[in-house]
């Protein structure tokens, strides 16, 4: 396999690189530590709160043996919590994951994610590793360049849900009868599913996956229950999904100490277990809200503002738009003095979170109502 | 026929809209001021999709190549100017 810059038209060279900042850059890295087993620490150098953690962290506690990958989430209590990966859990899901789409054949991969991630590796880089073919990527894709690119035969293509709503929205008169899509970190609407399909004929398979448990299960198009992969036994435990599968992680840093992973791996998701293979996500147990393919808790939001000066209480509540590509919107209520400014407001979310932008909607002059126990259950204008 | 050439404010406005940057004023986005990046909007990446997209809608100007984009989307002049050199008359 061979990596090409589709900026720079050219092929690159799998290489070691120190501090690699551009996507290609990062690709070339982890495949050189994946193909040559030298343990890597994959994480996105835009989000400074996340930098700051990992420099405090001695060598030895992030390096484990035996691991081929530590990757980071974005924590959803302010932390993030490191998850540990062996190339073992990598290359047995990557063989899941083909196996599902093994009805068609492809030369090469086109990634549009950041290779910072466990998407963009697992998935992005190992799978065409896998598949030994080239992977094609750029630092920045418009819709109208992917769709020149999934036009061609044999492609798969690695992306988000933004994209695929925007190839809805040019509906260029194309199709991608002979390529497909594989989209993540967020749910795709069905509807969305359906128009693209239509538009292109073309096929998407989302990908249910988080961090700590690497893929747990998949659907097609307009399908709305999720079959599991191969391999992942499913349970549930209150409703919420219990995994168990060679891809789970067996170690995770939390807040600068190693814990291990006994399976079953109790995810935060609210499910509906249809049968031994298939189930149906019905909501998430926490107020996450998702940016950029990452979970961020409201909760933790909510603690950023009120350590702010002259800030009482806040009370954040989202709001969905589906016409938009960040389709969620977080209403903020204030309850406040002086008043939270939004200008201010975007300088501390990107203290925190980095070259995100994060959508937002601040409510001044308001009362955050509790419950008799202190837990916020609502607000009303003063 | 005569091109109707949009102002910086047309721009904003729709940016606003669009971006659903409700709580940004027009006065608070300077002409000059870059729209990505720590020093300026503090748009993103998915931001620059949906930018395209309200740009090629709103005013038919296509920007085909992402390439090209540091320099079209450096602020609302660029982007203005962009704009109104690339639109049909």
């Amino acid at each position: 396999m061979k990596i090409y810059d589709m900026d720079e038209k050219c092929y690159v060279d799998i290489a070691k690189v120190e501090n690699p900042t551009t996507k290609v850059e990062q690709l070339s890295d982890a495949l050189y530590c994946f193909e040559n087993n030298i343990f890597d620490v994959i994480y996105d150098k835009s989000q400074p709160a996340l930098v700051k953690y990992i420099n405090s962290l001695d060598e030895n506690i992030l390096k484990q043996d035996g691991f081929q990958f530590l990757y980071f989430t974005s924590g959803t209590t302010g932390l993030p919590t490191g998850v540990y990966k062996t190339k073992e859990n990598s290359v047995k899901q990557a063989e899941a994951l083909l196996k599902t789409i093994a009805d068609m054949k492809f030369n090469r991969v086109v990634t549009t994610v950041p290779f910072v991630h466990i998407y963009g590796i697992d998935i992005g880089a190992v799978v065409p590793h896998l598949l030994d073919v080239d992977v094609w990527t750029k630092e920045n894709f418009l819709p109208e360049e992917l769709a020149i690119e999934a036009a061609k035969e044999g492609t798969l293509v690695v992306t988000t849900p933004v994209f695929i709503k925007a190839l809805n929205r040019i509906k260029k008169d194309v199709k991608f009868s002979n390529s497909m899509f594989l989209t993540s970190t967020a749910p795709l609407p069905l509807e969305d599913g359906k128009e693209f399909r239509e538009n292109y004929d073309c096929s998407v398979s989302q990908l249910f996956a988080s961090t700590e448990t690497g893929m747990m299960g998949h659907k097609r198009d307009d399908e709305q229950i999720l079959t599991a992969y191969d391999g992942v036994s499913i349970g549930e435990s209150d409703n919420m999904l219990m995994v168990s599968s060679p891809f789970v992680t067996k170690k995770v840093l939390n807040k600068g100490i190693i814990e291990d992973i006994i399976p079953p791996f109790q995810t935060e998701d609210i499910v509906e277990i249809l049968s031994e293979h298939e189930f149906q996500l019905l909501g998430r147990s926490s107020n996450l809200v998702k940016v950029a393919g990452k979970r961020i808790s409201t909760l933790q939001i909510e603690n950023i503002i009120e350590a702010m000066d002259g800030i009482d209480a806040v009370l954040i509540k989202i709001r969905k738009d589906e016409r938009a590509l960040k389709d969620e919107i977080l209403e903020i209520y204030v309850e406040s003095k002086k008043g939270l400014d939004a200008k201010v407001l975007r300088a501390v979310l990107k203290k925190h979170f980095g070259s995100m932008n994060i959508a937002f909607k601040i409510h001044n002059g308001m009362e955050i109502t509790r419950s008799s126990v202190g837990k916020k259950i609502g607000f009303k204008e003063l | 026929m005569e091109k109707h050439l949009i102002t910086t404010t047309d721009l904003k406005t729709k940016i606003i809209d669009g971006l659903g940057l409700e709580d940004i004023g027009i006065n608070e986005i300077e002409d000059d001021m870059p729209l990505f990046g720590d020093d300026g909007l503090g748009l993103d990446s998915v931001d620059a999709i949906e930018l395209t997209l309200i740009i090629e809608k709103e005013f038919g100007v296509k920007i085909k190549d992402m390439g090209e984009s540091e320099n079209i989307f450096a602020s609302s002049n660029s982007l203005v100017s962009y704009i109104n050199e690339n639109q049909a008359n």
